[in-house]
Protein backbone atom coordinates (compact mmCIF):
# COMPACT_ATOMS: atom_id res chain seq x y z
CA UNK A 1 0.00 0.00 0.00
CA UNK A 2 2.81 2.39 0.85
CA UNK A 3 4.60 2.47 -2.50
CA UNK A 4 1.33 3.25 -4.19
CA UNK A 5 0.90 6.19 -1.92
CA UNK A 6 4.42 7.25 -2.77
CA UNK A 7 3.03 7.75 -6.24
CA UNK A 8 0.40 10.11 -5.01
CA UNK A 9 2.80 11.84 -2.67
CA UNK A 10 2.55 11.05 1.00
CA UNK A 11 4.18 13.91 2.77
CA UNK A 12 4.92 13.95 6.49
CA UNK A 13 3.64 16.85 8.48
CA UNK A 14 6.57 19.15 8.93
CA UNK A 15 6.37 20.03 12.59
CA UNK A 16 8.09 23.31 13.11
CA UNK A 17 8.97 24.85 16.39
CA UNK A 18 6.86 27.90 16.92
CA UNK A 19 8.98 30.87 16.02
CA UNK A 20 9.52 33.37 18.77
CA UNK A 21 7.05 36.20 18.94
CA UNK A 22 4.61 34.25 16.79
CA UNK A 23 1.57 35.89 18.25
CA UNK A 24 1.08 39.29 16.78
CA UNK A 25 0.04 41.68 19.51
CA UNK A 26 0.66 40.63 23.06
CA UNK A 27 -2.06 39.50 25.34
CA UNK A 28 -3.68 42.22 27.42
CA UNK A 29 -2.30 40.85 30.67
CA UNK A 30 -2.69 44.10 32.57
CA UNK A 31 -6.30 44.62 31.49
CA UNK A 32 -7.23 41.00 32.24
CA UNK A 33 -5.55 41.13 35.63
CA UNK A 34 -7.32 44.38 36.50
CA UNK A 35 -10.70 43.06 35.44
CA UNK A 36 -10.16 39.83 37.35
CA UNK A 37 -9.21 41.89 40.41
CA UNK A 38 -12.35 44.01 40.04
CA UNK A 39 -14.62 41.02 39.64
CA UNK A 40 -13.02 39.13 42.51
CA UNK A 41 -13.00 42.24 44.67
CA UNK A 42 -16.65 42.92 44.00
CA UNK A 43 -17.57 39.33 44.74
CA UNK A 44 -15.54 38.95 47.92
CA UNK A 45 -15.15 42.39 49.47
CA UNK A 46 -18.72 42.91 50.58
CA UNK A 47 -18.28 39.78 52.70
CA UNK A 48 -15.14 41.10 54.33
CA UNK A 49 -16.09 44.72 54.83
CA UNK A 50 -16.87 45.86 58.31
CA UNK A 51 -18.61 49.03 57.23
CA UNK A 52 -22.01 48.92 55.61
CA UNK A 53 -21.78 50.84 52.32
CA UNK A 54 -25.38 52.01 52.68
CA UNK A 55 -25.21 53.24 56.26
CA UNK A 56 -25.10 57.00 56.53
CA UNK A 57 -22.88 58.35 59.23
CA UNK A 58 -23.84 61.99 59.29
CA UNK A 59 -21.19 62.89 61.82
CA UNK A 60 -18.56 61.91 59.25
CA UNK A 61 -19.92 63.39 56.03
CA UNK A 62 -17.61 64.47 53.19
CA UNK A 63 -14.49 63.38 55.03
CA UNK A 64 -11.21 63.40 53.16
CA UNK A 65 -9.47 60.03 52.69
CA UNK A 66 -7.67 59.07 55.91
CA UNK A 67 -6.82 55.99 57.96
CA UNK A 68 -10.40 55.14 58.90
CA UNK A 69 -12.07 56.03 55.60
CA UNK A 70 -9.52 54.99 52.97
CA UNK A 71 -11.29 56.71 50.13
CA UNK A 72 -13.11 59.22 52.31
CA UNK A 73 -16.87 59.56 52.73
CA UNK A 74 -19.49 61.14 50.56
CA UNK A 75 -21.84 64.00 51.35
CA UNK A 76 -24.20 61.57 53.10
CA UNK A 77 -21.48 60.10 55.25
CA UNK A 78 -21.14 56.78 53.46
CA UNK A 79 -17.76 55.09 53.24
CA UNK A 80 -16.56 55.35 49.64
CA UNK A 81 -14.19 52.38 49.91
CA UNK A 82 -17.08 50.09 50.83
CA UNK A 83 -19.30 51.70 48.20
CA UNK A 84 -16.77 51.12 45.42
CA UNK A 85 -16.90 47.37 45.89
CA UNK A 86 -20.58 46.92 46.54
CA UNK A 87 -21.35 49.48 43.82
CA UNK A 88 -19.00 47.69 41.43
CA UNK A 89 -20.99 44.56 42.06
CA UNK A 90 -24.11 46.30 40.86
CA UNK A 91 -22.45 48.00 37.89
CA UNK A 92 -20.61 44.92 36.68
CA UNK A 93 -23.58 42.61 37.09
CA UNK A 94 -25.75 45.00 35.11
CA UNK A 95 -23.02 45.11 32.48
CA UNK A 96 -22.80 41.34 32.18
CA UNK A 97 -26.52 40.57 32.54
CA UNK A 98 -27.57 43.19 30.03
CA UNK A 99 -24.94 42.02 27.57
CA UNK A 100 -25.90 38.38 27.97
CA UNK A 101 -29.52 39.26 27.29
CA UNK A 102 -28.76 41.48 24.31
CA UNK A 103 -26.42 38.87 22.81
CA UNK A 104 -29.04 36.13 23.08
CA UNK A 105 -31.64 38.35 21.42
CA UNK A 106 -29.16 39.49 18.78
CA UNK A 107 -28.06 35.97 17.83
CA UNK A 108 -31.64 34.73 17.70
CA UNK A 109 -32.94 37.63 15.62
CA UNK A 110 -29.85 37.72 13.41
CA UNK A 111 -29.84 33.99 12.74
CA UNK A 112 -33.56 33.89 11.96
CA UNK A 113 -33.26 36.89 9.68
CA UNK A 114 -30.16 35.50 7.98
CA UNK A 115 -31.75 32.14 7.27
CA UNK A 116 -35.21 33.47 6.44
CA UNK A 117 -36.54 34.04 2.94
CA UNK A 118 -35.90 37.45 1.48
CA UNK A 119 -39.21 39.10 2.43
CA UNK A 120 -39.05 38.02 6.07
CA UNK A 121 -35.41 39.07 6.24
CA UNK A 122 -36.32 42.50 4.89
CA UNK A 123 -39.17 42.83 7.37
CA UNK A 124 -37.03 41.90 10.38
CA UNK A 125 -34.18 44.13 9.30
CA UNK A 126 -36.41 47.17 8.68
CA UNK A 127 -37.94 46.70 12.14
CA UNK A 128 -34.42 46.51 13.54
CA UNK A 129 -33.52 49.69 11.66
CA UNK A 130 -36.51 51.46 13.17
CA UNK A 131 -35.52 50.38 16.66
CA UNK A 132 -31.96 51.39 15.95
CA UNK A 133 -32.98 54.86 14.85
CA UNK A 134 -34.65 55.67 18.17
CA UNK A 135 -32.14 57.02 20.69
CA UNK A 136 -31.70 54.12 23.06
CA UNK A 137 -31.51 56.30 26.17
CA UNK A 138 -35.00 57.56 25.42
CA UNK A 139 -36.32 54.02 25.09
CA UNK A 140 -34.53 52.93 28.24
CA UNK A 141 -36.07 55.77 30.27
CA UNK A 142 -39.48 55.06 28.79
CA UNK A 143 -39.31 51.33 29.47
CA UNK A 144 -37.91 51.90 32.93
CA UNK A 145 -40.77 54.28 33.70
CA UNK A 146 -43.23 51.64 32.56
CA UNK A 147 -41.55 48.96 34.68
CA UNK A 148 -41.67 51.08 37.78
CA UNK A 149 -39.01 51.21 40.47
CA UNK A 150 -35.63 50.24 39.08
CA UNK A 151 -33.58 47.38 40.43
CA UNK A 152 -30.65 45.43 39.00
CA UNK A 153 -32.82 42.95 37.12
CA UNK A 154 -35.17 45.48 35.57
CA UNK A 155 -32.34 47.78 34.58
CA UNK A 156 -30.42 44.90 32.96
CA UNK A 157 -33.57 43.89 31.15
CA UNK A 158 -34.18 47.38 29.84
CA UNK A 159 -30.58 47.99 28.80
CA UNK A 160 -30.27 44.52 27.28
CA UNK A 161 -33.54 44.80 25.39
CA UNK A 162 -32.41 48.02 23.73
CA UNK A 163 -28.84 47.07 22.93
CA UNK A 164 -29.12 44.10 20.57
CA UNK A 165 -29.84 45.77 17.24
CA UNK A 166 -26.38 46.44 15.88
CA UNK A 167 -25.10 43.00 16.88
CA UNK A 168 -28.15 41.40 15.28
CA UNK A 169 -27.39 43.18 12.02
CA UNK A 170 -23.85 41.86 12.03
CA UNK A 171 -25.04 38.32 12.80
CA UNK A 172 -27.61 38.54 10.02
CA UNK A 173 -25.07 39.77 7.47
CA UNK A 174 -22.58 37.09 8.44
CA UNK A 175 -25.17 34.31 8.34
CA UNK A 176 -26.45 35.48 4.97
CA UNK A 177 -22.97 35.49 3.57
CA UNK A 178 -21.88 32.22 5.19
CA UNK A 179 -24.95 30.25 4.23
CA UNK A 180 -24.07 30.46 0.55
CA UNK A 181 -20.52 29.24 1.16
CA UNK A 182 -19.51 25.89 -0.17
CA UNK A 183 -18.89 24.26 3.16
CA UNK A 184 -22.48 24.92 4.10
CA UNK A 185 -23.55 23.43 0.75
CA UNK A 186 -21.32 20.46 1.49
CA UNK A 187 -22.83 20.08 4.96
CA UNK A 188 -26.31 20.16 3.45
CA UNK A 189 -25.30 17.51 0.91
CA UNK A 190 -24.16 15.20 3.67
CA UNK A 191 -27.49 15.63 5.38
CA UNK A 192 -26.80 18.33 7.96
CA UNK A 193 -29.98 20.06 9.11
CA UNK A 194 -30.38 23.77 9.70
CA UNK A 195 -29.59 23.41 13.37
CA UNK A 196 -26.42 21.44 12.70
CA UNK A 197 -25.25 24.05 10.20
CA UNK A 198 -26.07 26.86 12.57
CA UNK A 199 -24.22 25.29 15.45
CA UNK A 200 -21.19 23.80 13.72
CA UNK A 201 -20.58 26.19 10.84
CA UNK A 202 -22.37 29.48 11.24
CA UNK A 203 -22.04 30.14 14.96
CA UNK A 204 -18.26 29.61 15.22
CA UNK A 205 -17.78 31.93 12.26
CA UNK A 206 -20.06 34.76 13.26
CA UNK A 207 -19.20 34.59 16.97
CA UNK A 208 -15.69 35.69 16.12
CA UNK A 209 -16.95 38.75 14.36
CA UNK A 210 -19.41 39.81 17.05
CA UNK A 211 -17.06 39.07 19.96
CA UNK A 212 -15.66 42.57 19.88
CA UNK A 213 -19.12 44.12 19.74
CA UNK A 214 -20.33 41.96 22.59
CA UNK A 215 -17.46 43.02 24.80
CA UNK A 216 -18.11 46.61 23.83
CA UNK A 217 -21.72 46.07 24.85
CA UNK A 218 -20.54 45.27 28.38
CA UNK A 219 -18.92 48.67 28.37
CA UNK A 220 -22.01 50.26 26.89
CA UNK A 221 -24.26 48.73 29.51
CA UNK A 222 -22.07 49.93 32.37
CA UNK A 223 -22.03 53.41 30.87
CA UNK A 224 -25.80 53.32 30.34
CA UNK A 225 -26.36 52.35 33.97
CA UNK A 226 -24.03 55.10 35.14
CA UNK A 227 -25.69 57.65 32.90
CA UNK A 228 -29.15 56.70 34.08
CA UNK A 229 -28.18 56.71 37.71
CA UNK A 230 -26.33 60.00 37.29
CA UNK A 231 -29.47 61.51 35.79
CA UNK A 232 -31.49 60.07 38.63
CA UNK A 233 -33.52 57.87 36.27
CA UNK A 234 -31.71 54.70 37.14
CA UNK A 235 -31.13 52.98 40.42
CA UNK A 236 -32.39 54.81 43.51
CA UNK A 237 -29.85 56.68 45.57
CA UNK A 238 -29.84 54.09 48.34
CA UNK A 239 -28.81 51.32 45.92
CA UNK A 240 -25.14 51.96 45.59
CA UNK A 241 -23.62 51.71 42.11
CA UNK A 242 -20.79 53.53 40.40
CA UNK A 243 -23.32 55.57 38.51
CA UNK A 244 -25.35 56.53 41.54
CA UNK A 245 -22.16 57.44 43.34
CA UNK A 246 -21.35 59.82 40.52
CA UNK A 247 -24.80 61.32 40.77
CA UNK A 248 -23.58 63.12 43.87
CA UNK A 249 -20.91 64.76 41.77
CA UNK A 250 -22.43 68.24 41.57
CA UNK A 251 -22.86 68.49 45.31
CA UNK A 252 -19.37 67.18 45.78
CA UNK A 253 -17.81 69.68 43.43
CA UNK A 254 -19.49 72.60 45.10
CA UNK A 255 -18.33 71.24 48.43
CA UNK A 256 -14.78 70.89 47.05
CA UNK A 257 -14.70 67.17 47.84
CA UNK A 258 -12.72 65.83 44.84
CA UNK A 259 -12.57 62.27 46.16
CA UNK A 260 -16.31 61.75 45.87
CA UNK A 261 -16.14 62.27 42.11
CA UNK A 262 -12.62 61.25 41.30
CA UNK A 263 -12.42 57.87 43.00
CA UNK A 264 -15.58 56.20 41.62
CA UNK A 265 -14.88 57.90 38.27
CA UNK A 266 -11.37 56.48 38.22
CA UNK A 267 -12.63 52.96 38.88
CA UNK A 268 -15.28 53.33 36.20
CA UNK A 269 -12.85 54.64 33.59
CA UNK A 270 -10.20 52.03 34.42
CA UNK A 271 -12.73 49.22 34.13
CA UNK A 272 -14.02 50.52 30.82
CA UNK A 273 -10.47 50.82 29.51
CA UNK A 274 -9.70 47.25 30.56
CA UNK A 275 -12.86 45.97 28.84
CA UNK A 276 -11.97 47.88 25.68
CA UNK A 277 -8.46 46.51 25.71
CA UNK A 278 -9.81 42.99 26.07
CA UNK A 279 -12.22 43.56 23.19
CA UNK A 280 -9.45 44.87 20.96
CA UNK A 281 -7.38 41.80 21.68
CA UNK A 282 -10.32 39.51 20.94
CA UNK A 283 -10.82 41.21 17.61
CA UNK A 284 -7.18 40.86 16.68
CA UNK A 285 -7.05 37.20 17.63
CA UNK A 286 -10.30 36.43 15.79
CA UNK A 287 -8.85 37.71 12.53
CA UNK A 288 -5.54 35.97 12.97
CA UNK A 289 -6.34 32.44 11.80
CA UNK A 290 -7.62 33.54 8.43
CA UNK A 291 -4.80 35.84 7.48
CA UNK A 292 -2.59 32.97 6.30
CA UNK A 293 -4.27 32.70 2.93
CA UNK B 1 -25.08 -4.53 -19.82
CA UNK B 2 -24.10 -2.42 -16.86
CA UNK B 3 -26.69 -0.97 -14.56
CA UNK B 4 -27.44 2.75 -14.84
CA UNK B 5 -26.74 4.60 -11.59
CA UNK B 6 -27.51 8.16 -12.58
CA UNK B 7 -29.93 9.12 -15.29
CA UNK B 8 -30.23 12.80 -16.14
CA UNK B 9 -33.10 13.59 -18.46
CA UNK B 10 -33.73 16.92 -20.12
CA UNK B 11 -32.18 18.96 -17.33
CA UNK B 12 -32.85 22.70 -17.58
CA UNK B 13 -31.78 25.42 -15.22
CA UNK B 14 -31.63 29.17 -15.59
CA UNK B 15 -30.50 31.93 -13.27
CA UNK B 16 -32.39 35.19 -12.94
CA UNK B 17 -30.34 38.14 -14.15
CA UNK B 18 -32.80 40.66 -12.86
CA UNK B 19 -35.17 42.83 -14.89
CA UNK B 20 -37.05 39.74 -16.01
CA UNK B 21 -34.09 38.34 -17.93
CA UNK B 22 -32.77 34.86 -17.39
CA UNK B 23 -29.51 33.13 -18.12
CA UNK B 24 -30.00 29.64 -19.46
CA UNK B 25 -27.18 27.82 -17.75
CA UNK B 26 -28.27 24.29 -18.59
CA UNK B 27 -30.61 23.61 -21.46
CA UNK B 28 -31.99 20.14 -21.94
CA UNK B 29 -29.01 18.07 -20.89
CA UNK B 30 -29.47 14.30 -20.82
CA UNK B 31 -26.91 11.64 -20.04
CA UNK B 32 -26.59 8.39 -18.17
CA UNK B 33 -23.80 7.21 -15.97
CA UNK B 34 -23.33 3.52 -15.45
CA UNK B 35 -22.33 2.02 -12.20
CA UNK B 36 -18.58 2.06 -11.63
CA UNK B 37 -17.67 4.27 -14.55
CA UNK B 38 -15.86 7.60 -14.64
CA UNK B 39 -17.88 10.04 -16.64
CA UNK B 40 -16.19 13.27 -17.61
CA UNK B 41 -18.09 16.46 -18.30
CA UNK B 42 -16.02 19.05 -20.14
CA UNK B 43 -16.69 22.48 -21.46
CA UNK B 44 -15.44 26.04 -21.27
CA UNK B 45 -16.13 28.39 -18.41
CA UNK B 46 -19.81 29.20 -18.15
CA UNK B 47 -20.93 26.20 -20.14
CA UNK B 48 -23.05 24.93 -17.26
CA UNK B 49 -20.84 22.15 -15.93
CA UNK B 50 -21.04 23.19 -12.30
CA UNK B 51 -24.76 23.84 -12.57
CA UNK B 52 -25.26 20.24 -13.69
CA UNK B 53 -23.20 19.03 -10.71
CA UNK B 54 -25.15 21.20 -8.30
CA UNK B 55 -28.47 19.98 -9.67
CA UNK B 56 -27.32 16.38 -9.35
CA UNK B 57 -26.41 17.06 -5.71
CA UNK B 58 -29.71 18.85 -4.95
CA UNK B 59 -27.92 22.10 -4.20
CA UNK B 60 -29.86 23.74 -7.00
CA UNK B 61 -33.36 22.89 -8.08
CA UNK B 62 -33.69 22.47 -11.83
CA UNK B 63 -36.61 24.16 -13.57
CA UNK B 64 -37.27 21.20 -15.81
CA UNK B 65 -36.13 17.67 -16.38
CA UNK B 66 -35.49 14.89 -13.95
CA UNK B 67 -32.48 13.34 -12.31
CA UNK B 68 -32.89 9.70 -11.41
CA UNK B 69 -30.47 8.20 -8.97
CA UNK B 70 -31.06 4.47 -8.57
CA UNK B 71 -34.48 5.14 -10.06
CA UNK B 72 -35.33 7.79 -7.45
CA UNK B 73 -36.16 11.20 -8.84
CA UNK B 74 -34.04 13.43 -6.63
CA UNK B 75 -35.76 16.59 -7.87
CA UNK B 76 -39.13 15.43 -6.63
CA UNK B 77 -39.52 16.62 -3.01
CA UNK B 78 -41.67 13.68 -1.97
CA UNK B 79 -39.30 11.08 -3.42
CA UNK B 80 -36.33 12.96 -2.03
CA UNK B 81 -37.78 12.96 1.47
CA UNK B 82 -38.62 9.29 1.31
CA UNK B 83 -35.05 8.42 0.30
CA UNK B 84 -33.27 11.26 2.05
CA UNK B 85 -30.86 9.18 4.03
CA UNK B 86 -29.86 6.97 1.12
CA UNK B 87 -29.35 9.99 -1.12
CA UNK B 88 -27.38 11.93 1.42
CA UNK B 89 -25.06 9.14 2.36
CA UNK B 90 -24.46 7.63 -1.07
CA UNK B 91 -23.80 10.80 -3.04
CA UNK B 92 -20.89 13.03 -2.14
CA UNK B 93 -19.41 16.09 -3.75
CA UNK B 94 -15.95 17.63 -3.98
CA UNK B 95 -15.82 21.30 -4.81
CA UNK B 96 -13.34 23.23 -6.86
CA UNK B 97 -12.04 25.60 -4.26
CA UNK B 98 -11.02 23.79 -1.11
CA UNK B 99 -10.39 27.03 0.74
CA UNK B 100 -14.11 27.76 0.67
CA UNK B 101 -15.46 24.22 0.82
CA UNK B 102 -13.79 23.51 4.17
CA UNK B 103 -14.87 25.37 7.27
CA UNK B 104 -11.85 27.37 8.40
CA UNK B 105 -12.75 27.04 12.04
CA UNK B 106 -12.95 23.27 12.11
CA UNK B 107 -10.03 20.98 12.65
CA UNK B 108 -9.16 18.52 9.89
CA UNK B 109 -10.29 15.63 12.12
CA UNK B 110 -13.73 17.21 12.61
CA UNK B 111 -14.08 18.07 8.93
CA UNK B 112 -13.39 14.52 7.81
CA UNK B 113 -15.66 12.98 10.43
CA UNK B 114 -18.47 15.48 9.89
CA UNK B 115 -20.57 13.30 7.52
CA UNK B 116 -20.43 10.45 10.02
CA UNK B 117 -21.37 12.72 12.90
CA UNK B 118 -24.23 14.31 10.96
CA UNK B 119 -25.70 10.96 10.02
CA UNK B 120 -25.06 9.41 13.45
CA UNK B 121 -23.15 6.57 11.91
CA UNK B 122 -21.13 4.44 14.28
CA UNK B 123 -17.58 4.78 12.97
CA UNK B 124 -16.32 1.42 11.69
CA UNK B 125 -12.87 2.02 13.15
CA UNK B 126 -13.85 2.74 16.72
CA UNK B 127 -13.86 6.48 17.13
CA UNK B 128 -14.53 9.35 14.79
CA UNK B 129 -10.94 10.43 15.20
CA UNK B 130 -9.58 7.00 14.27
CA UNK B 131 -11.82 7.06 11.23
CA UNK B 132 -10.55 10.52 10.26
CA UNK B 133 -6.95 9.35 10.72
CA UNK B 134 -7.59 6.35 8.50
CA UNK B 135 -9.18 8.40 5.74
CA UNK B 136 -6.42 10.97 5.92
CA UNK B 137 -3.78 8.31 5.49
CA UNK B 138 -5.85 6.86 2.70
CA UNK B 139 -5.63 10.05 0.68
CA UNK B 140 -1.92 10.24 1.28
CA UNK B 141 -1.59 12.54 4.24
CA UNK B 142 0.05 12.08 7.59
CA UNK B 143 -2.40 11.76 10.54
CA UNK B 144 -0.32 14.45 12.25
CA UNK B 145 -2.45 16.91 10.27
CA UNK B 146 -5.59 15.93 12.18
CA UNK B 147 -5.36 18.85 14.57
CA UNK B 148 -4.55 21.46 11.95
CA UNK B 149 -6.98 24.00 10.57
CA UNK B 150 -7.52 24.37 6.80
CA UNK B 151 -5.72 27.73 6.52
CA UNK B 152 -2.59 25.98 7.78
CA UNK B 153 -2.58 23.52 4.88
CA UNK B 154 -1.50 23.92 1.28
CA UNK B 155 -4.01 23.82 -1.56
CA UNK B 156 -3.21 20.23 -2.47
CA UNK B 157 -3.49 19.13 1.14
CA UNK B 158 -6.83 20.88 1.55
CA UNK B 159 -8.18 19.19 -1.55
CA UNK B 160 -7.04 15.85 -0.11
CA UNK B 161 -8.94 16.65 3.06
CA UNK B 162 -12.03 17.43 0.99
CA UNK B 163 -11.61 14.09 -0.81
CA UNK B 164 -11.20 12.29 2.51
CA UNK B 165 -14.40 13.90 3.79
CA UNK B 166 -16.28 12.66 0.73
CA UNK B 167 -14.82 9.18 1.09
CA UNK B 168 -15.74 8.65 4.76
CA UNK B 169 -19.27 7.89 3.64
CA UNK B 170 -18.03 5.26 1.16
CA UNK B 171 -20.11 6.94 -1.54
CA UNK B 172 -21.57 5.15 -4.52
CA UNK B 173 -21.58 8.35 -6.56
CA UNK B 174 -18.84 10.90 -6.24
CA UNK B 175 -19.34 14.22 -7.99
CA UNK B 176 -16.20 16.27 -8.40
CA UNK B 177 -16.76 19.82 -9.59
CA UNK B 178 -13.45 20.85 -11.15
CA UNK B 179 -11.51 19.41 -8.22
CA UNK B 180 -8.12 20.22 -9.69
CA UNK B 181 -8.72 23.55 -11.37
CA UNK B 182 -7.49 25.51 -8.36
CA UNK B 183 -4.26 23.51 -7.99
CA UNK B 184 -0.94 23.88 -9.74
CA UNK B 185 0.11 21.31 -12.30
CA UNK B 186 2.34 19.04 -10.22
CA UNK B 187 -0.34 18.80 -7.52
CA UNK B 188 -2.98 18.21 -10.19
CA UNK B 189 -1.08 15.13 -11.31
CA UNK B 190 -0.93 13.84 -7.73
CA UNK B 191 -4.64 14.37 -7.19
CA UNK B 192 -5.56 12.78 -10.53
CA UNK B 193 -3.48 9.73 -9.69
CA UNK B 194 -5.11 9.66 -6.29
CA UNK B 195 -8.55 9.68 -7.93
CA UNK B 196 -7.57 6.82 -10.22
CA UNK B 197 -6.22 4.84 -7.35
CA UNK B 198 -9.23 5.48 -5.12
CA UNK B 199 -11.69 4.70 -7.86
CA UNK B 200 -9.95 1.41 -8.59
CA UNK B 201 -10.02 0.59 -4.89
CA UNK B 202 -13.56 1.71 -4.03
CA UNK B 203 -15.25 1.24 -7.36
CA UNK B 204 -17.44 4.30 -6.87
CA UNK B 205 -19.15 5.90 -9.83
CA UNK B 206 -17.52 9.17 -10.62
CA UNK B 207 -18.89 12.28 -12.30
CA UNK B 208 -15.76 14.26 -13.03
CA UNK B 209 -16.11 17.83 -14.19
CA UNK B 210 -13.16 19.56 -15.77
CA UNK B 211 -12.08 21.92 -18.48
CA UNK B 212 -8.70 20.29 -18.91
CA UNK B 213 -9.05 17.81 -21.76
CA UNK B 214 -5.74 16.05 -21.16
CA UNK B 215 -6.88 15.17 -17.64
CA UNK B 216 -10.22 13.94 -18.89
CA UNK B 217 -8.54 11.80 -21.49
CA UNK B 218 -6.33 10.23 -18.85
CA UNK B 219 -9.01 9.64 -16.24
CA UNK B 220 -12.43 9.15 -17.79
CA UNK B 221 -14.17 6.24 -19.44
CA UNK B 222 -16.74 8.36 -21.22
CA UNK B 223 -16.90 12.06 -21.90
CA UNK B 224 -19.70 14.52 -22.50
CA UNK B 225 -18.96 17.91 -24.02
CA UNK B 226 -21.05 20.85 -22.84
CA UNK B 227 -21.34 24.09 -24.75
CA UNK B 228 -23.56 26.96 -23.65
CA UNK B 229 -25.74 24.68 -21.59
CA UNK B 230 -26.15 22.10 -24.33
CA UNK B 231 -24.56 18.70 -24.44
CA UNK B 232 -23.05 18.73 -27.93
CA UNK B 233 -21.32 15.37 -28.00
CA UNK B 234 -21.00 12.30 -25.83
CA UNK B 235 -18.80 9.29 -26.53
CA UNK B 236 -16.30 6.92 -24.94
CA UNK B 237 -13.06 8.81 -24.33
CA UNK B 238 -11.03 7.12 -27.02
CA UNK B 239 -13.76 7.46 -29.60
CA UNK B 240 -14.27 11.14 -28.80
CA UNK B 241 -10.60 12.01 -29.04
CA UNK B 242 -10.06 9.93 -32.21
CA UNK B 243 -13.19 10.85 -34.06
CA UNK B 244 -14.76 14.10 -32.83
CA UNK B 245 -17.84 14.94 -34.86
CA UNK B 246 -19.35 18.16 -33.58
CA UNK B 247 -17.50 21.28 -34.77
CA UNK B 248 -17.25 22.57 -31.20
CA UNK B 249 -15.64 19.35 -30.03
CA UNK B 250 -13.22 19.53 -32.93
CA UNK B 251 -12.32 23.09 -32.01
CA UNK B 252 -11.94 22.15 -28.35
CA UNK B 253 -9.68 19.19 -29.12
CA UNK B 254 -7.57 21.13 -31.56
CA UNK B 255 -6.89 23.66 -28.82
CA UNK B 256 -5.02 21.14 -26.65
CA UNK B 257 -1.38 22.20 -26.58
CA UNK B 258 1.15 19.59 -27.68
CA UNK B 259 4.29 19.31 -25.52
CA UNK B 260 6.57 19.30 -28.57
CA UNK B 261 7.44 22.72 -29.99
CA UNK B 262 7.75 21.60 -33.61
CA UNK B 263 4.50 19.74 -33.64
CA UNK B 264 2.89 22.47 -31.55
CA UNK B 265 3.80 25.08 -34.19
CA UNK B 266 2.56 22.84 -36.98
CA UNK B 267 -0.73 22.21 -35.15
CA UNK B 268 -3.73 23.50 -37.02
CA UNK B 269 -6.35 25.11 -34.86
CA UNK B 270 -9.91 24.39 -35.77
CA UNK B 271 -12.05 27.46 -35.31
CA UNK B 272 -15.60 27.20 -34.17
CA UNK B 273 -18.00 29.87 -35.31
CA UNK B 274 -20.12 30.70 -32.27
CA UNK B 275 -22.79 32.36 -34.34
CA UNK B 276 -23.26 29.21 -36.34
CA UNK B 277 -24.03 27.16 -33.23
CA UNK B 278 -27.34 25.48 -33.79
CA UNK B 279 -28.96 24.66 -30.44
CA UNK B 280 -32.17 23.34 -31.88
CA UNK B 281 -31.07 20.02 -33.30
CA UNK B 282 -31.72 16.74 -31.57
CA UNK B 283 -29.22 14.32 -30.15
CA UNK B 284 -28.28 11.81 -32.84
CA UNK B 285 -26.76 8.43 -32.28
CA UNK B 286 -23.96 7.84 -34.77
CA UNK B 287 -22.59 4.64 -33.32
CA UNK B 288 -23.76 2.55 -30.35
CA UNK B 289 -21.95 4.73 -27.86
CA UNK B 290 -21.46 7.94 -29.76
CA UNK B 291 -24.02 10.75 -29.68
CA UNK B 292 -23.82 14.15 -31.27
CA UNK B 293 -26.03 17.21 -31.32
CA UNK B 294 -27.60 18.02 -34.66
CA UNK B 295 -27.74 15.61 -37.55
CA UNK B 296 -25.55 17.03 -40.25
CA UNK B 297 -22.27 16.95 -38.31
CA UNK B 298 -22.60 13.21 -38.00
CA UNK B 299 -21.03 12.83 -41.42
CA UNK B 300 -17.30 12.49 -40.89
Amino acid sequence: MDERFALVGLCPAAEQAAPKGRRPGKRPALAAAFLALMVLGCLLFPLLLTKDPASMDLSNYAREPDGTFWFGTDTMGRDIFAMIWSGGRVSLSIGFLATALSTVIAVAVGAVSGLAPRWLDALIMRLTDILLSIPSLLVIILLQAALGRANIASLSLVIGATGWMSVARVVRTEVRQLRTSEYVAAARCMGGGTFHILRRHLAPNFLASIMFMVVMNVRGAIVAESTLSFMGAGLPLDTVSWGSMLSLAENALTAGAWWIVLIPGLFLVATLLAVTELGEWLRRSANRGQSNL
Amino acid sequence: MCETLLDVRGLCHSFPLGAGRYLRAVDGVSFRIRKGEIFGLVGESGSGKSTVARCVMNILRPQAGSILYRGVDVCDPAQFRANRRMLQTERQIIFQDSSSSLDQRMKVADIIAEPLAVNHIVPPRGSLRAEAAFQLRYVGMDPAYLDRYPPELSGGQRQRVAIARALTMEPSLLVADEPIAALDVSIQAQIINLFRHLQAEHGFTFLFIAHDLAVVRYLCDRVGVLYRGKLVEMAPTKELFDRPLHPYTKALLSAIPIPDPRRERARTRFHFDEAAFDRTGGFVQVSPEHFVLGGKEAEP
